[in-house]
């Protein structure tokens, strides 16, 4: 549920791996098809000089270097920028904030709950229990307003759906105490700690 | 501990579209969280190519800079460079020609099938009537394994349970001498699978083992 731009990512992957698998295959037939070599010089022949003629024409008056170059590095830099803006987008989303809303009372002024309060809330009440191995809640930003992502490790053995249940009673006991319920997502899942740790207790 | 294990349910047949959870109150909202949750955002290969990218630019930038200002090349002149290529098949061994273009063609299908696989996760969705539920099927699995294990009254390390997503594979080792029904097991597994509910519902198959284990 965070922000991490999915159809973003699968297109920019679409277009490098197809360009890097036309480059290999090229290279491939390069390496075993002799007729292959001699379409790939003199095509590659006429671009290169067309290519040369360019460079040749755009020389700084005065030098023997072309603008293009300068050009070119500017075209690089930009790639380089848009590179770290798209790794800048993955896993992005987090969120600091429950509630902010207008309070409806005559005092003006916002109504803000840090994310932190249904955090702790959740998680002092998940402590104690035998049958969990781990919890973490996060706050997320979920397409425009705050969310919950509680994630929990139960031990080898707990059915799902019973845990699930007692969940989300718990969940519901916290939107009577914020007063606004917000999108939450429960995730049972197993990491190491549950599974390398003693089962013996809950089965 | 039992042999709980999960496979990811890309190689099950007839996939269709990922059947979306049953209606629920919650909206549209919980039923995009559960959509995005129960696939991979292919996060880890954009950043492998994002770095990628950089790193191949960051060079071509370096040689082009250089070569802006007027100074020797680094390591080979663009212009060089574009010359040789030109060239290919000479100049270079075909084998190692060969073998860079076999090693560029995997890194390009590593990435087309990244973006055009569904890369769906080894998830199952519950339905709840107030937040979006997923379990990993290795959760599924152990708790079916729990409950196959008393039906059966057997110890943890006769039960192996391999949840996928439409198929729950329940895999017992009898006691020696002691004989099992496995429509006892299959019952009892359809029974916890049924309060669950995960969805898509899988279909159970229990395999009980021909050899036993003795002493257990």
């Amino acid at each position: 549920m965070n922000g991490t731009p999915r159809i973003l990512n699968r297109i920019l992957l679409g277009i490098l791996g197809a360009k890097l698998l036309l480059i290999g295959a090229l290279l491939v037939l390069l390496a075993t098809v002799p007729a292959v070599g001699r379409w790939w010089q003199g095509w590659s022949a006429d671009l290169w000089g067309g290519l040369r003629g360019l460079f040749d024409r755009t020389r700084i008056p005065g030098q023997p270097v072309s603008w293009l170059w300068m050009v070119m590095v500017v075209l690089l830099l930009l790639v380089i920028g848009l590179m770290v803006a798209w790794l800048a987008q993955q896993g992005k989303g987090r969120a600091n904030l429950l509630v902010a809303e207008d309070d409806a009372g005559p005092v003006t002024g916002n109504v803000r709950i840090g994310g932190g309060v249904a955090e702790q809330a959740l998680r002092a009440a998940l402590a104690d229990r035998p049958d969990l191995a781990g919890a973490t809640v996060a706050t997320y930003e979920f397409e425009g307003e705050p969310a919950l992502r509680i994630r929990i490790q139960p031990r080898q053995g707990v059915a799902p759906h019973t845990l699930a249940a007692e969940l989300t009673a718990l969940v519901e006991a916290l939107d009577a105490v914020v007063g606004k319920r917000t999108p939450v997502l429960l995730h049972l899942g197993s990491g190491a700690r549950s599974r390398f740790r003693r089962a013996e207790r809950v089965r | 501990m039992s042999r709980t294990a999960e496979r990811s349910g890309t190689a099950t047949p007839a996939g269709g579209a990922g059947s979306p959870p049953p209606g629920r109150p919650g909206g549209a909202g919980l039923d995009r969280i559960l959509a995005r949750e129960t696939t991979s955002s292919r996060a880890a290969a954009s950043v492998i190519a994002a770095v990628l990218v950089i790193g191949l630019c960051g060079y071509a930038l370096l040689e082009t800079a250089v070569r802006a200002v007027g100074q020797p090349p680094w390591l080979i002149d663009p212009q060089t460079a574009a010359e040789r290529i030109t060239a290919l098949p000479a100049g270079v061994p075909p084998l190692l020609l060969g073998a860079a273009g076999a090693v560029v063609f995997v890194a390009g299908l590593f990435f087309f099938l990244n973006a055009v696989l569904p890369g769906r996760r080894a998830r199952h969705v519950l339905a709840n009537p107030r937040a979006a539920v997923v379990v990993d099927d290795e959760v599924i699995a152990s708790a079916l394994a729990r409950r196959a294990r008393l039906a059966a009254n057997v110890t943890q390390e006769q039960v192996m349970v391999v949840v996928s997503r439409r198929e729950v594979q329940v895999n017992v080792r009898p006691t020696s001498g002691v004989p099992l029904q496995a429509a006892d097991i299959q019952a009892a597994v359809e029974d916890e699978l049924r309060d669950m509910a995960p969805s898509p519902l899988p279909v159970v198959r229990v395999n009980l083992a021909s050899a036993g284990v003795i002493g257990a």
